[in-house]
């Protein structure tokens, strides 16, 4: 068996009648940060939604800890998903936030509240979990989307752009800080980007969308 | 700013003033002058109120509960057919109350009791498009997204709803219940038609004490609590609507059907249950029309021009029609000339939130109140309109002012105001500058008005009841005094007047579609 945390074998991605790229074959190692590159249109994102099951895979499988998870509802397939902006949940504060996938697993609460408190002291924002999160800046809100994403330790998290809206200069910090702590946290990851410097940085290893068959996608896209 | 615009205030004002703050002054002072003030803790007033809340607090949730499903499939998914099916939802909020109860009966059949549960039904089918409406919009702007989130975070579809679509919502189920719920304990045509002896509203407690037991001052001291239940309901409304100014929202975008066989078979159905649930009443109505003697037959449609099918001495049901496209007609232009200098006002003073809240004030108020007051103002010496035939139309441009604010001021706020300031440098005076700038959009935005306001006149029934002398009724208050005498010929023009009415409402508010109305921006509110 596999000791692969997240595998997708010949995966066909996009929608009935439009695929986006097919014959997708990825490993991604316990631990491992592997980035994807690729031009818009090339179907980055797709592959993230449809690997955290928000998008149907057309053909081929999705294998998670061993195990095929490809029609499994995306709740219970244990993989994150952090997207280009935070999506904060608006309603709950910065600490609710960041409590939310761990109170759907049932932990105690005070365990939770370490937990939390703990992955937000790593991220520089300790101290704001009473806070909207309608009072945090960019940067701030996607830390925040970092911390809700890892706390209830998913197997594999996917990035999918997720500095892309952030200025020069804190985009190549927070990838620094992303990172180190996914190493520290030990969670395997896929870091899909256009940006090649910060894929290099980041990753262990590096894909490009290009090495998937995307011969039926239109030369304009 | 031509220099003439900044008094654009005094007439709207001035209309208030005289039209609405005046008359429900004498209703104050009446309780007053009358038995007293403890005439407003009496339990003849306050007897109906619990039952009333109950049934409009039934309604709410009921049209919540239908609205929501509806909301999403309309308003989220691009879809053939999605867009029909979102106007046919919106109909029977624009059709007269008396035609929707009418309907009804058509629909049920003479079989089916009158009662609580049937105004409670007819009550969320009116208001359905109140919660589709303000709901769908805010939740087309909610980043599907946030609920992926939310389920990769463990979350199952329900849970995902429950605890993070539903809290995002509701802002607008607030404000959108808040809405309904006064809409349906402030009903007078679905209760009077549909109800029974106990199912009462305030609005019909009045009538009741006007028309039947000629107590006007308790029907004065029932007009009041029901204007103080209703500011406070409406303020709770607001206040719970209220989303924080830093949200930040998103055009609203159409996704497409979901992949999966079940989900996108479960939206289809949805829109498709929600037409139905829409037309069928109509079609009813239509039927009914066309039933005479258990055959088919046009008998009904050509009685409606006869005396003989009208109510004694009033003439013909279709002579209603002409008075009530008369007065249709002096509302809108009154309608648009107030409402309009309001919308003029918001734009040259700046004061958009005093001028817009005095402009939606008769919103709050009932109609039979309206009707009410306005008869105790202008209905008897020193000052009596009754002759004039204008206490209807000004009495329907009062309910119309506000829509004709909301539908103005937005689209003159979108408006480039810099263009004026183009126009000026390029030599033009004032007046033309601003019409440069503002005349083509006004154009449109007060024919849409015009329309609106003639849809509003057309099927208002309170205040007509009120106001409407015996010989010129409206149509509404004609289709009433015909089902309140038996026998198959009165329901079965009824049922063509009813028809006619569907008819002129909805190919106004089709003209008033095409004239982009829906395309201006939503008022701020």
């Amino acid at each position: 068996m596999s000791t692969a945390r997240l595998e997708t074998q010949d995966l066909a991605i996009g929608y009935p009648g439009r695929p986006v790229a097919r014959g997708v074959s990825i490993t991604v190692a316990p631990a491992q940060i592997l980035a994807i590159l690729g031009p818009s249109g090339s179907g980055k994102s797709t592959l993230l939604t449809t690997i955290a099951g928000v998008t149907p895979a057309i053909a081929g499988s999705v294998v998670v800890d061993g195990r095929n998870v490809t029609t499994t509802p995306i709740h219970q397939r244990g993989v994150g998903l952090i997207f280009q902006e935070p999506l904060l949940f608006p309603h709950l504060s910065v600490l609710d936030n960041v409590l939310y996938g761990l109170r759907r697993q049932r932990i105690p609460r005070a365990a939770a509240g370490q937990r939390a408190e703990e992955l937000l002291d790593w991220l520089d924002l300790g101290g704001y979990g009473d806070r909207s999160v309608d009072e945090l800046s960019g940067g701030q809100a996607q830390r925040v989307a970092l911390a809700r994403a890892l706390a209830p330790r998913p197997a594999v998290l996917l990035l999918d752009e997720p500095f892309s809206a952030l200025d020069a200069d804190l985009r190549s910090r927070l990838a620094a800080d992303v990172a180190q702590m996914l190493r520290r946290e030990g969670v395997s990851a896929i870091h899909v980007t256009h940006d090649a410097a910060e894929a290099e940085d980041m990753a262990d290893a590096v894909l490009s969308m290009t090495d998937f068959d995307l011969s039926f996608v239109p030369p304009s896209r | 700013m031509p220099r003439w615009l900044a008094w654009a205030w005094v007439v709207p004002a001035a209309f208030l003033a005289v039209f609405l703050a005046y008359p429900l002054g004498v209703l104050v002072a009446r309780v007053g002058e009358s038995s007293g003030w403890p005439l407003l803790v009496s339990s003849a007033t306050w007897h109906v109120v619990p039952l009333a809340a109950v049934q409009a607090a039934l309604s709410t949730i009921l049209a919540v509960v239908v609205g929501l499903p509806i909301a999403n499939v309309v308003s989220r998914y691009r879809f053939r057919g999605r867009s029909f099916a979102q106007a046919a939802v919106t109909v029977p909020f624009v059709l007269p109350t008396v035609v929707v109860a009418l309907a009804f009966r058509s629909l049920l059949g003479p079989g089916v009791p009158q009662g609580f549960a049937l105004v409670v039904i007819a009550h969320a089918y009116v208001n359905l498009a109140v919660v589709v409406r303000i709901v769908g919009s805010q939740w087309a702007q909610q980043d599907a997204d946030v609920e992926y989130v939310a389920r990769t975070l463990g979350a199952t579809r329900w849970t995902a709803f429950r605890t993070v679509t539903v809290p995002l919502l509701r802002p607008s189920i607030a404000s959108s219940a808040a809405v309904v719920f006064v809409f349906s304990f402030t009903s007078l045509g679905i209760v009077l038609l549909l109800g029974d002896s106990t199912t009462r509203t305030l609005e019909s407690q009045i009538l009741r004490q006007t028309s039947v037991l000629l107590d006007f001052p308790g029907a004065t001291a029932s007009a009041i609590v029901q204007l103080v239940l209703v500011s406070l309901i409406l303020g709770m409304g607001v206040a719970a609507g209220r989303t924080p100014a830093r949200r930040r929202m998103r055009l609203p975008t159409l996704r497409a059907l979901p992949l999966g066989g079940a989900a996108r078979w479960t939206i289809r159905a949805t829109a498709t249950v929600a037409v139905v649930i829409v037309v069928l009443p109509v079609v009813a109505l239509v039927i009914d029309s066309l039933r005479a003697n258990g055959g088919w037959s046009l008998a009904w449609w050509r009685g409606v021009a006869s005396v003989d099918a009208g109510t004694s001495r009033i003439g013909s049901p279709l002579s209603a029609l002409g008075t009530s496209l008369a007065f249709a007609l002096v509302c809108a232009l009154v309608a648009c000339v107030v409402g309009g200098l309001a919308a003029v006002a918001v734009l040259t003073h700046g004061r958009t939130r005093v001028i817009s809240l005095i402009a939606i004030v008769p919103l709050g108020i009932s109609s039979a109140t309206l009707g009410l007051g306005t008869l105790l103002a202008f209905g008897r010496p020193p000052v009596d309109l009754r002759g004039s035939g204008l206490l209807v139309p000004i009495a329907h441009a009062l309910v119309a002012v506000p829509l004709v604010v909301a539908v103005v001021a937005p689209a003159l706020r979108s408006t480039d105001a810099r263009t004026m300031a183009v126009a000026a440098s390029l030599g033009a005076r004032p007046t033309r500058a601003f019409l440069t700038a503002y005349g083509s959009v006004l154009r449109v935005v007060m024919l849409a008005s015009a329309g609106l306001a003639c849809a509003v006149s057309l099927g208002e029934f309170g205040a007509a009841s009120f106001l409407a002398r015996a010989g010129t009724p409206t149509v509404p208050v004609q289709i009433v005094r015909l089902l309140s005498r038996p026998g198959e010929q009165s329901s079965g023009v009824a049922a063509v007047l009813a028809v006619i009415l569907v008819a002129l409402t909805l190919t106004i508010v089709m003209l008033v579609d095409r004239l982009g109305v829906t395309r201006t921006r939503p008022a701020a509110t």
